[in-house]
Formats: C-alpha cells, sequence, structure tokens
C-alpha cells in the first residue's frame, strides 16, 4: 500500500532533520532556567535578614520571637544530633521529624490501599457507588480532629492511635479523586476504545486507570497535606514522640526558638512533598498541562 | 447470503436521546431506511445536529436505537464489532499514548492472529500513508488539529476493516492536505473494496468521494434526498471531473437541498 504512496502528500514532507534543535546553554537558557529558584531564593534570604533584624532592633521578647540565627542554629543541631541509647525524652529534632515521617508514609500508604480500591470501585459500578456513597460523603464532611478523642479511646495514645488518624484524614480525598476521575473519564475515549474492540476489563485496564491517574495522583497530593494536620494534631493530643510532641513540649519548657525550627521544618517537609506530587503528575500527564486552544 | 447483497441495512431506524432533567426524548433520526452495497461510498450530509453522527454511531454499535433496526451482513448491530472501524470528529486519541501506540491499538483488543512482525509492517505502513512517518513517538497533544486526524485515520485503517465509517474526518485538515488525504483515501477503498461511509459538510468532498450522496433534514433528522454521483474513478486526479457541467450541477442541487434545510436551522425551527 505504501509503495504507491500519494506524491502530493510528499510537500508537506514532515521529517526534516532541522525540525529537532538542540536548545544548547546559553546565559539566557541557564537564566530562564534558574531564575525561578534564584527569585525565591532571594527572596527567602531577605525575610531571614529582616526577621533576625527586628528581633535585634525592635526589642522583641525572645520568648515570643527568636532570632533566625537562633532558630536555624536549633534546627542543625537538633537535626544532627541523636538521643542517646536508653534516653526517656529525646530532645533531637531528627529522632522526632523519623517519627512523625514514617508514621505519615505509612498512613499515606494505607491510605492509598484502601482509598484508590475503593474509589476506582465506586466510580466502576454504580451499586457499589449507591452502597458506599453516603458514608464516604459523610465521613469525608466530617472534621476529622472530631474523631481524635474516640481514637485515643479506642486506642490509647500509641503509634496505631497516631496513624487511625492520618489515614482517616488522608484516605477520603484520595479515594474521590479516584472517584472522580473514573466518573469524568472522557467519554469519546471509551467510544473509541469500544468501537475498536476493548471489552469490559481493557476499558477499565487501558483507558479509565490511565485517565485516572493523575487525579489519583493529585489526591494524593490533597492526602498529604490533610495527614500532616493529622500527623500534628494526633501528636499534639497525645503521645511522647512526634513533631506535634516536640512543639508541644518545646512551647511549654520556653524554648520558642525549638518551637520555631519545628515549624519550618514541618513547611519544608510539606512543600518538598506536595512539589514531588506536583511533578510526578506533570510526569505522568504532560497533557493535561498544554494550553492548546 | 450472496456477495452483492447490501453489507448494511437500517430500516425505519429511529434513534432517540433522553433529554437531561425532563422526561422527554430527543429525536434525532426517524425512519431512516437505507442499504448500502458492499464496496460503496455512502457520503452523508446535512445541517450540524440533524443527525449524521448519530446515524453512524448506530452502524458502529455505540448508541442504541429506538426502533427500527441496523444490520451488518444480516445480523442485527448490538455493539461495536472488528468488522466496523471509525474516524472520530473529536479524534478521540489516547493522550497518554504515543501516535504509533495510538494506531497498534486496535490489534491489543482484537486477535486477528497475525504476527508482531506484520503488525509493525502495518503500524509502518499506515503511519506512512496519513504522512505521520517520523511523528512515531509524538504525543497527540504535540500535534496539530490536522495531525491528530491523520493518526486517526491510521487507526481506522490498520486492521483492514470491511467497513470504514468516517465522522467529518477532514474538517480540521488544512486545504492542500485534504485534497491529498482525499484522493488517498479514494485510492484506499478503490484499491481494498472497502464499504465506506462517511459524513462531510463539504458538498465538493461528498460529489468528488461518494458513490452516493444522502441528503438528511433537519429536526427530525430524515432522508431528504439520495443522489446518485456516476463519474468514473478516479475522479481525484482526474480534472475533467470537476470542471464538467454535471458536476456543477450536482452541486448545486445538492447545495440548494442542504441549503433549504440549513435556513430553516436558523429560523430555528
Ligand atoms: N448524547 C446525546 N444526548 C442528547 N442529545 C444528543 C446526544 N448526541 C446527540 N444529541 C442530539 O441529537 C441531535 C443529532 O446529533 P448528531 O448526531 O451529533 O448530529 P450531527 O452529527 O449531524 O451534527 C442533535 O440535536 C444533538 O443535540
Ligand atoms: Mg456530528
Amino acid at each position: 500500500m505504501a509503495a504507491t504512496k500519494n506524491k502530493s502528500l510528499q510537500q508537506f514532507d514532515t521529517d526534516d532533520p532541522n525540525r529537532i534543535q538542540d536548545i544548547g546553554w546559553t546565559f539566557k537558557e541557564v537564566w530562564r532556567r534558574t531564575r525561578g529558584t534564584v527569585v525565591v531564593s532571594i527572596n527567602l534570604i531577605t525575610f531571614f535578614i529582616l526577621w533576625e533584624l527586628v528581633v535585634i532592633y525592635g526589642d522583641i521578647n525572645p520568648l515570643f520571637l527568636p532570632k533566625a540565627s537562633e532558630m536555624f542554629a536549633e534546627l542543625w543541631v537538633g537535626l544532627t544530633t541523636r538521643a542517646p541509647e536508653g534516653a526517656v525524652f529525646s530532645g533531637s529534632i531528627l529522632d522526632h521529624f523519623l517519627h512523625s515521617f514514617n508514621n505519615l508514609m505509612f498512613g499515606l500508604a494505607i491510605a492509598c490501599l484502601i482509598g484508590i480500591p475503593g474509589g476506582l470501585l465506586m466510580g466502576g459500578n454504580k451499586y457499589i457507588e449507591s452502597i458506599l456513597s453516603p458514608y464516604v460523603w459523610a465521613l469525608a464532611s466530617l472534621p476529622r480532629i472530631a474523631l481524635v478523642p474516640l481514637f485515643i479511646l479506642f486506642l490509647g495514645f500509641t503509634t496505631k492511635m497516631q496513624v487511625t488518624i492520618i489515614v482517616i484524614s488522608a484516605v477520603f480525598p484520595i479515594m474521590i479523586n479516584s472517584w472522580a476521575g473514573v466518573k469524568t473519564t472522557e467519554k469519546s475515549l471509551l467510544a473509541a476504545a469500544r468501537v475498536f474492540g476493548a471489552n469490559r476489563v481493557q476499558l477499565y485496564v487501558k483507558v479509565v486507570l490511565p485517565y485516572t491517574l493523575p487525579f489519583i495522583i493529585s489526591g494524593i497530593q490533597q492526602g498529604i497535606g490533610r495527614g500532616l494536620i493529622g500527623v500534628v494534631i494526633a501528636e499534639l493530643f497525645g503521645g511522647s514522640s512526634g513533631l506535634g510532641y516536640l512543639i508541644q513540649r518545646s512551647a511549654d519548657t520556653f524554648n520558642t526558638a525549638m518551637t520555631f525550627a519545628v515549624l519550618l521544618l514541618l513547611i519544608v517537609m510539606s512543600l518538598s512533598l506536595i512539589n514531588f506530587t506536583r511533578w510526578l503528575e506533570a510526569y505522568v500527564a504532560p497533557w493535561r498541562n498544554v494550553n492548546h486552544i | 447470503m450472496t456477495k452483492n447483497d447490501p453489507i448494511i441495512v437500517a430500516s425505519d431506524l429511529t434513534i432517540a436521546y433522553e433529554l437531561h432533567r425532563e422526561r422527554k426524548k430527543l429525536v434525532a433520526l426517524q425512519d431512516i431506511s437505507l442499504a448500502v452495497d458492499p464496496g460503496e461510498f455512502v457520503v452523508l450530509v446535512g445541517p450540524s445536529g440533524c443527525g449524521k453522527t448519530s446515524f453512524i454511531n448506530a452502524i458502529s454499535g455505540l448508541v442504541p436505537k429506538a426502533s427500527g433496526s441496523v444490520t451488518v451482513r444480516g445480523s442485527e448491530v448490538t455493539g461495536p464489532g472488528p468488522d466496523r472501524a471509525m474516524v472520530f470528529q473529536d479524534y478521540a486519541l489516547l493522550p497518554w499514548r504515543t501516535v504509533e501506540s495510538n494506531v497498534r491499538m486496535p490489534f491489543e483488543f482484537q486477535d486477528l492472529g497475525i504476527s508482531e512482525a506484520e503488525k509493525n509492517k502495518r503500524v509502518k505502513e499506515c503511519l506512512e500513508l496519513v504522512d505521520l512517518t517520523g511523528f512515531e513517538k509524538s504525543f497527540p497533544y504535540e500535534l496539530s488539529g490536522g495531525m491528530k486526524q491523520r493518526v486517526g485515520i491510521a487507526r481506522a485503517l490498520i486492521t483492514n476493516p470491511d467497513i470504514l465509517l468516517a465522522d467529518e474526518p477532514f474538517a480540521a485538515i488544512d486545504a492542500m492536505t485534504r485534497e491529498a488525504m482525499q484522493a488517498e483515501m479514494e485510492r484506499i477503498v478503490m484499491e481494498t473494496g472497502q464499504t465506506c461511509v462517511f459524513i462531510t459538510h463539504s458538498i465538493d468532498e461528498a460529489i468528488l468521494l461518494g458513490d452516493r450522496v444522502i441528503v438528511i433534514s433537519y429536526r427530525p433528522g430524515k432522508i431528504k434526498e439520495v443522489v446518485n454521483v456516476n463519474f468514473p474513478r478516479p475522479r481525484m486526479s482526474n480534472s475533467a471531473v470537476k470542471t464538467s457541467k454535471e458536476y456543477a450541477e450536482l452541486r448545486d442541487h445538492i447545495w440548494n437541498l442542504v441549503k433549504d434545510e440549513a435556513s430553516q436551522t436558523n429560523r430555528g425551527e
């Protein structure tokens, strides 16, 4: 068939080797790629210097606002030391960070294991959907903090309680996003797959799932935000480890430099995780970020 | 069934859609009766919204019928089948797949018993046919509208289906490429003996490609007139066709039929 290819098409020959050109590393290109980071860095450095100056010259009670340098010093020390073997309490930020981070990851993993299949099933089967959706909406609309006393009653001041709170915080955005992804799968894509012979399983695996993947990732992104709230709340309420607990204890002992150090660490952790999922979403679904008219 | 019996038969076909939030039905197509012979090229024209897409969706098995019947080779259409392929008006390419992978899709869903090497060869041929060689690894969002539609055409041709349903396949393609694609289409259909049901807004395209042009009226969609086109093939490469008196007459005739309908559209009937 190809041998008798229509000659008139040749004039639109599209595989000209010059079509794809190296961008190269000119100064302009380097600046274009790094200017965001540069601007953010200058902005942040200015912010912390101003903070430092305000505390030094502004006659502010260091109990309320420590110097930025003290906060960084506390953070550095806290992240580079560990509690000695057998210590009852740890003053090391790293120990508490690892506790919180591990709990968060564990909780998120469980939330994904429940939320993703749950959402996919609800999107894919209208009976499951109508049975489960009232409960999902009820629990999703309930402020999750309201459940904390109940979980403490059930599980005590344990890691299990903390993880349960993270799971219950993170599971609904993940579930609802996966569900919405399935429901909004473009009808024309399903039609095309059906016309070319896809059966129900193939429709689900080859069309609905890939279509839903970016939705799932943005669900996880929201889950991270909620999960972090869950982490801190669970640790503020009870327990003797974790960043939430450390905030509580450092504030109780008037160590505000430590409190601010932990807050900063929470911000950095949250932003890093959320930016990672943003990047992941853009990576798996580049077509969503194209502004074609 | 003998060889020359019609391959697609619609009898008193009615298609209706339920209206959102109303206990009413919109009749999109009413009492369509049409028989398409094997190897025939049938073109549907009519104002926007008259039910052309609904009709080929009924043949492809995507849309249920309200009453009447559609048969393909004598058996009632209840869903899509490997004997029918379709080019979609809105391309319907999977955005997470490359051009090549989109074109290969029908092979994944249909077991045609052909070897992997044969499949690769078909993919290559079809991409060459629609002039997309070099874009195998591109994603649909990186292509222009016309290029996307050419991917859709390659995907429909890949399995060599008996029946090709095409919903305004060349609408988004620029005039020069369109002419080349039309010639290509005519050649493919002549060569493979495929039966084609083709929708277009272009009356020239209808006359150049069609053995018969079906003019559909507006709301509810009914067959207004069936116009036979008897120019010898190939027509695309024959400049005498477009300049002939019969061509101009046919064009005027169909244009008047469609214009009547379109003006009713404007009056909001
Ligand atoms: N899924 C649908 N639900 C409700 N109405 C529809 C649907 N698809 C098409 N219609 C209606 O049916 C009529 C015919 O549509 P269509 O077959 O797409 O026409 P055409 O392809 O000729 O433009 C239109 O009035 C349209 O609004
Ligand atoms: Mg249409």
